[in-house]
Order: structure tokens, then C-alpha cells, then sequence
């Protein structure tokens, strides 16, 4: 077989041109060390990880140093590394990129990751793996700099975009990738139209809702090893799989990703204590999620009415606040609008001023003052966020916000402030990925997301590697409301606390519920009566308990034939 | 590599580049740098133009490297090196590029009425690399005696126990090469490229057959789609980048050795 071989001349010649004109000849004494360190730094097998070697103030944990070893040596550089929330993905990607780097066969890397990220990412590889990686604040760093770290929102956008696709790059590392599950977004086809010699995607939820979104995840990274997009729809796409498709698909999947769960990679972890706390309302609250509950704004009784008034209810149980928001937006929706939809929004804005009081609130004040450390909230709405930051205050609490649309810098902010002076941070669903916060350990729930990757997202920012207390969550719920059915069925009757996140996937997938929320959806929202809903969750749970008892079942068949 | 090892050599680099060795303990090395040595390592050129311009006092830098961090004073400031560290990649580059080429005579101490001849020797430590989606690297210092063309194989080696001198010494003299440095080289080169032939490449072979398999995921990926778009093209690329095999000859440094016959034992 004939290989490629190359070599430099220059050596030659400046060789030459020192003998013509005898010397500068260099010092015995350097030019013995020269041979000595090179002859360190050679690498005399294709197996193995030099990095350690490298990184003597790094302790990798096993199952970091065996996810590296893995990609190296079996998948060739390109790997879906999806480790459970918090088992130090971002650790295993540095480990890999260094190792590329000290070998010699990576030089010019691309990092993409959330905005709220690119500090830390920096910080890292920097102080932990001696990568000079530089976050891309100005546009002659695409150029200048061997090893950028930026937001894939600044990437995709002009001018950058194309100065990116000027460049060769040996390594792309894409963070937070299951953003990329829709393959008709404009980041998706720009991540398709990078040059991936070696490419590393980073998720902890693969798939969230469908098995696509895995197909689109690992065509980003090998396209066709899971056949072409009408091959792989047809085998998989609405039928009910059996179970031995989804063998055949794991398996292919497994040669190109990674994911250790935290049950086994034998660490210590600290607890998760879960608290559910039962609010009730007060009259006024009551009266305005009752008028909510009645409202419909087309009177057709089609889907989309059974979403709004879905959605004002959850957020009645918030605050009067985002009950607000949300009709400001319906009442704007309209230019002329019909009278009785006027007559009917005005009705609701009275009952939004009637109430005077947020139940839940002040017992979130109660419980921030019981706890008297750090703590975070989560709410899924602005206008909740804005007027809990008002009422802590009123109350002497300090708190900053946190959401996904703030710029890099003001994230980092946020985060040192809430790390060094304040004791609450109130996080919307858009910030809180990619922050990570294991010096907190109190998390309420002030409402709870109805996609439980989300909130397992959530719960990650604090319960990770580097959190040495037990991890106290509490999650608020309104009796006698949609929230709590959606609690006691899925995440009371479920356990889903009690579950690792993973198992849950594995059983969504093989029920083939392909969007969990939006079957929620449709379970309470068109229910004609309560005991039509308790029937259908009844259903549902035990539809989920079955999978898993089948799952069980597998296991135990596994380790019988062994 | 060794911490010791690093200790021991800073302390060589230093020296051998005129810089004053301020304290050395087992724990950490203190140097005070050269003006020269100030700017291969501090790179700090604006302040070098200023002085430079202004006439000022020039201040070299002193640097403490800590070898061993266990044992060194705790209010003890200075750099922590180790194996992975960016400072020692850079002393070692500034080895290389100090060092790259060198010439020397064998020292032997004059005798009465006696004059020493002195074999030319061309010689080069090269690494050479075997490369696809990995990487291996493969030492080798090889000599040419200019006057016979005998090529003998771990030269650096033979050559380490012989007392040399930059300059020529008195009594000795050195024999003309009938083989001319440049010929020399390409003789060197000739012989580089033989000694891998024979050796096994099935890690080249086992690269082809990963490409092709990945090849053909991909052609079967865009089967459908009959006019195919760049990032097909790209794909290929990303794929021919990742996997295709090569062999890679970099210099490490290399020169001339005047040798009595005896040298080289």
C-alpha cells in the first residue's frame, strides 16, 4: 500500500546556509536537551491517553477517563457524549480535545455553546486542561486564535459565518446539542455545513420527545449511520416498534455515543430530598382560576381553545401576573375584535385586579426565611420572575433574575452576585441550561414544567459533581388545580423523582408517546370531566409502569442467561 | 517525565543560555534572565521597544519555576511547571529553535608531536510520524561518515560519552568530506524512507477501510437526493481530513561531528 509521505526541505537549507557561512552554530549542551525533551514528548503508541500525563492537577473520575479513552480508540473522534446531567461532560471533552491536541492532530477548534456558557467554557479549558481557548468577543479572533469559544447564535450570523466557513478546523465541539433534535432550523443546517474531521456533541437529554431527534443528532455527526432520513422514518416512525428494532437501534447508536449514568459510575452522590408542598388558594386567586378555567375565547371547542385556556390556568396558579401578560397579548391579538370576546377578556382583567394576593409567594417567603441559605427558583414565566423579585424585596430579600436572554456577561454576573452577596436567584426555563450552580442546595419549583427532562435540567444545575450537601427541592403546587394532577401523575405516581432520568427515557422511547406534553395537553385539556382526565392518567401511569416493569423484566432475563 | 527531570532541566537550559542561577532547591529554581533571554520568554516586545527607544535602565526579569509544590515555602511566588505546562512547551520550542543546528570537534588532549585527524559526520535526530485519525511517533538518530558513506543508526546515543568543543582543537585537524553535506542529506533522506517500508502498516490499512466504510454511509445518506449540496462535499472532506494516511519526517535538529576514528567505539 502507498502512504503519503512528507517531510520539510527548509531544515535543509538554512543547514546548508550555516555551513556556507560558518555558523551561528548552536550549543552542545541545548542541543542534547532538545533531543532529550523531544524524545519525551514522542508518543509511541496510537493507543492510550497521554493527556493524564499532562494534567497531573486533573483527577479525572474513571468513567470521564474511560468515555475519552472510548472516543479516541473506537469512535475515531466523532461522538455523542450524553451523560446523565452533571457527570462532568465538560471534563471528558477536554480530555479529548487535549488529547487530540498533544498527538498533533488538532490544532484550529470550534466550541459552541449557550452564550451563558462560553466564561466558563473558557475558564476551564484555560485553568484545567492549559488550552488557550479564547471566547470570541471581537471578529479577527476567528482568525487569529487556534481555539474559539462562542455562542452558535453569533456563529451562524453574518459576517461570522462566513469567516467560519474560511477556516479549517480540525475539531468541533457543540454543547447543549440537543438544541439541533429539528433538522430544519438555521443552526442545525450551519452545523451541517461545518467540516467535522473531529466533532464532539454534548447532551444529557438525547432525546426529549422523539426517536428522531436522534437521528437528526447522529446524522450532524455521521451522516447515513442510521440510513437516510425516508429509511430510517419508515422503520421507525409511527409504527409501534418492537422491542427488537429498538435492540437493533440502540446498538447503532451506542457505537457512537456515550452516556454513563449516574447510578453507574459508582461516585458518591449526595441525597435528593423532594418536598411537596400543597398551597391553597385564596378566595380571590379561586375566583380568578375559576373564571379562567370557564374562559373560551372561541366558543368552537376546538384544540387550540382547550390550549389557552390551559395555559392561563397553569399560569393562575403562578401569579396574577402572568395571567395578565398573556391577555394584554390575546386582547392585542385582534383588531377588531368581536364584542363578546372583549366582554369576555374585560371580565378576566377584573378578576386579575380583584386578586390581592399570591398564596404562593408568601410561602415561598416563609420557606426562603425558614431555610436561611441560597436558594433558587424556578418559575416558567417573566412575569412571575419580575413580581416575586419585587416581593422578595418588599420582604428585605435580595434576589437576582436569571434568564435565558441575557448577554454572556451579564449571566456571569448574575451568577458571581447570587455565588457572593445574594441569597436567591430566580431563574426562568430559558436560563436554566448551561449554568451551574452546586454551591446552591435548595431548589423550589414555584411551578413545574410539564416536560420532565426540563425539569430534571432543572434539578442538574445543582445536583452535580462538586455539590457536597444533600439537595433539598421543593415543589409548589395548588390544590385542587391542573397542577396537581399533572404532580401526582407525573411525578408523584411516576416516581419520577425516585428514577434516574435515563430509565425514563429509555421508557418514553418505547412507548412511542412521541411529545409527552403535548399528550398532556390533550389529556387535561380535553377531558370533558374530572373522572374522564383521572381515567385517562390512571391509564397513562400505568401504560408507563408497564414499560417499566417490562424494562425491569429485560434486565432480569439479561443477568439470568448470563 | 519526571518533576526532577524538569528541574534538572531548567537548570541546564538556563545555564547554558548565560543565565544567572539566583537559588535552587530541591523544591524550586530561581533564575535571573539575560536581556536576550528576557525576550525569547517574556514576550513583552512593547516594553522592550520603549526602553529600547528611551534609553532607559534595562530591567530583565528574574522567574522562579516551581518544580515541587509540596515542598516549597508556602508564601514562595512563583510558577508552578509541570509536564503539560504551557511555560515548559515553550522552553522546549526555544531549545529547538536554539539548537537546531550545531557543530563540534572531539576534544582530545594534545600529545607531543602527535596530530589527530577528525572524521566528518553528518548527522539528524528525526521524528517520524505515523498519521491518520491517530497518531504515533517514532525516534531516530542516524550519522553518515562523509569520508567512508557508512550509515550507522543511533547516533545521538554513540555520540552522548565524547568529550566536544565548539572549536577546533590544537593538534587535531580535520579530514576533507568526499561526500558533499547536501549529497549527505539526501543520502539521509534515502535511508529514512527505507527503514519504515518494511515495517508493519496495517494501522494505514485499517485507516483506509474505516474511510471507506464511512464513505459509504455517506453516499447512502445522500442516495436520495439527486443534486447533492455542499455539505455532502464538505462531509467528504471532513472524512478524506480525518482518515486518510500519511507519514510525516520532522527534523528535530541535526549538524556536523568531527570524529577520531576511535569516537564512536
Amino acid at each position: 500500500m502507498k502512504i503519503n509521505i512528507s517531510s520539510n526541505s527548509e531544515w535543509n537549507e538554512e543547514f546548508l546556509q550555516k555551513i556556507e557561512s560558518d555558523g551561528p552554530w548552536g550549543n552542545w549542551e541545548l542541543y542534547k536537551l532538545a533531543v532529550q525533551m523531544e524524545e519525551n514528548l514522542i508518543i509511541p503508541d496510537f493507543e492510550g491517553l497521554q493527556a493524564p500525563k499532562h494534567l497531573p492537577h486533573l483527577t479525572p473520575l474513571p468513567h470521564q477517563l474511560e468515555a475519552a479513552k472510548q472516543v479516541v480508540e473506537k469512535m475515531n473522534g466523532k461522538a455523542i457524549l450524553a451523560d446523565e446531567v452533571g457527570l462532568g461532560k465538560t471534563i471528558e471533552a477536554g480530555l479529548i480535545l487535549k488529547e487530540y491536541m498533544i498527538r498533533g492532530l488538532v490544532k484550529k477548534v470550534l466550541i459552541l455553546v449557550p452564550a451563558s456558557l462560553v466564561s466558563q467554557w473558557a475558564f476551564e479549558l484555560n485553568t484545567k486542561f492549559h488550552i488557550p481557548a479564547v471566547a470570541q468577543r471581537k471578529s479577527y479572533v476567528w482568525e487569529s486564535c487556534d481555539v474559539v469559544i462562542s455562542s452558535i447564535d453569533t456563529a451562524k450570523r453574518a459576517p461570522h459565518r462566513d469567516i467560519i466557513f474560511n477556516q479549517e478546523y480540525d475539531f468541533i465541539i457543540i454543547d447543549e446539542a440537543h438544541k439541533l433534535k429539528n433538522n430544519k432550523t438555521k443552526n442545525y443546517e450551519f452545523v451541517q455545513n461545518l467540516k467535522k474531521k473531529f466533532c464532539l456533541l454534548l447532551t444529557a437529554t438525547p432525546i426529549q420527545n422523539k426517536v428522531e431527534e436522534i437521528f437528526h443528532l447522529v446524522s450532524l455527526l455521521k451522516p447515513g449511520h442510521l440510513g437516510n432520513a425516508s429509511l430510517f422514518s419508515e422503520k421507525y416512525k409511527g409504527k409501534g416498534k418492537n422491542i427488537i428494532d429498538d435492540e437493533h437501534l440502540k446498538e447503532l447508536v451506542n457505537t457512537v455515543m456515550i452516556r454513563n449514568r449516574r447510578a453507574d459510575t459508582g461516585i458518591e452522590w449526595t441525597k435528593r430530598h423532594v418536598e411537596t408542598i400543597t398551597i391553597e388558594f385564596s378566595p380571590t386567586e379561586q375566583a380568578l382560576y375559576d373564571a379562567v378555567s370557564q374562559f373560551k375565547p372561541i366558543s368552537d371547542g376546538t384544540k387550540g381553545s382547550a390550549f389557552s385556556a390551559l395555559t392561563l390556568q397553569r399560569e393562575a396558579c403562578s401569579s396574577r401576573e402572568a395571567v395578565f401578560y398573556t391577555l394584554k397579548n390575546m386582547k392585542a391579538k385582534y383588531d377588531d375584535p368581536s364584542p363578546d370576546y372583549t366582554a369576555k377578556l374585560d371580565d378576566l382583567f377584573t378578576k386579575v385586579n380583584e386578586t390581592v394576593q399570591n398564596s404562593k409567594a408568601e410561602k415561598a417567603l416563609e420557606l426562603i426565611k425558614k431555610i436561611d441559605d441560597k436558594v433558587i427558583i424556578f418559575t416558567e414565566y417573566r412575569a412571575t420572575q419580575l413580581y416575586l423579585q419585587w416581593y422578595l424585596q418588599q420582604n428585605g430579600i435580595s434576589s437576582v433574575p436569571f434568564r435565558g436572554g441575557f448577554k454572556r456577561g451579564k449571566k456571569d454576573w448574575m451568577r458571581e452576585l447570587f455565588q457572593k452577596n445574594i441569597q436567591v436567584l430566580i431563574a426562568t426555563e430559558a436560563g436554566g441550561e448551561g449554568i451551574n450552580l452546586q454551591f446552591c442546595h435548595h431548589l423550589i419549583n414555584f411551578d413545574l414544567p410539564w416536560n420532565p427532562m426540563r425539569l430534571e435540567q432543572r434539578i442538574g444545575r445543582i445536583h452535580r459533581l462538586g455539590q457536597e450537601e444533600d439537595v433539598m427541592i421543593y415543589n409548589f403546587a395548588t390544590k385542587n388545580t391542573v397542577e396537581e394532577h399533572i404532580l401526582k401523575l407525573l411525578y408523584e405516581k411516576i416516581n419520577l423523582f425516585e428514577k434516574v432520568i435515563g430509565e425514563l427515557d429509555d421508557i418514553l422511547t418505547k412507548l412511542d408517546i412521541s411529545n409527552i406534553e403535548e399528550y398532556l395537553i390533550d389529556v387535561v385539556g380535553e377531558s370533558k370531566t374530572e373522572g374522564e382526565m383521572k381515567i385517562k392518567m390512571d391509564n397513562f401511569s400505568s401504560l408507563i409502569q408497564f414499560a417499566q416493569d417490562m424494562k425491569e423484566g429485560e434486565v432480569h432475563a439479561a443477568t439470568g442467561n448470563s | 517525565m519526571q518533576q526532577q527531570e524538569i528541574h534538572d532541566f531548567l537548570r541546564t537550559y538556563f545555564k547554558a543560555n548565560d543565565c544567572e542561577i539566583l537559588d535552587d532547591t530541591p523544591s524550586h529554581l530561581t533564575v535571573q534572565l539575560t536581556i536576550d533571554m528576557d525576550k525569547e520568554l517574556m514576550n513583552r516586545p512593547f516594553y522592550w521597544h520603549y526602553l529600547e527607544k528611551t534609553g532607559g535602565i534595562p530591567n530583565p526579569a528574574a522567574i522562579t519555576f516551581i518544580t515541587d509544590p509540596e515542598r516549597a515555602p508556602a508564601e514562595l511566588k512563583g510558577e508552578r511547571i509541570h509536564f503539560g505546562s504551557p511555560r515548559l512547551h515553550q522552553i522546549i520550542q526555544s531549545t529547538k529553535k536554539l539548537a537546531g543546528y550545531t557543530r563540534l570537534f572531539e576534544y582530545t588532549p594534545p600529545v607531543k608531536g602527535g596530530n589527530h585527524p577528525l572524521f566528518p559526520w553528518l548527522t539528524l535526530n528525526v521524528k517520524i510520524s505515523y498519521q491518520c485519525d491517530r497518531k504515533k511517533d517514532i525516534f531516530m538518530s542516524i550519522g553518515l561518515n562523509l569520508i567512508s558513506g557508512e550509515i550507522i543508526e543511533g547516533f545521538h546515543k554513540r555520540v552522548l560519552p565524547v568529550k566536544v568543543t565548539p572549536k577546533i582543537p590544537d593538534y587535531s585537524f580535520t579530514l576533507s568530506p568526499l561526500i558533499m553535506p547536501k549529497s549527505g542529506l539526501t543520502r539521509l533522506d534515502t535511508y529514512i524512507r527505507t527503514s519504515f517500508e518494511d515495517d508493519d502498516h496495517s494501522w494505514a490499512e485499517e485507516a483506509m477501510r474505516r474511510w471507506q466504510d464511512d464513505l459509504k454511509l455517506l453516499e447512502h445518506f445522500y442516495k436520495d437526493i439527486d443534486e447533492k449540496s455542499e455539505s455532502y462535499f464538505t462531509e467528504k472532506e471532513a472524512l478524506k481530513a480525518q482518515y486518510e494516511p500519511n507519514i510525516r519526517i520532522s527534523i528535530i535538529n541535526g549538524g556536523l561531528f568531527y570524529l577520531s576514528d576511535r569516537a564512536l567505539g
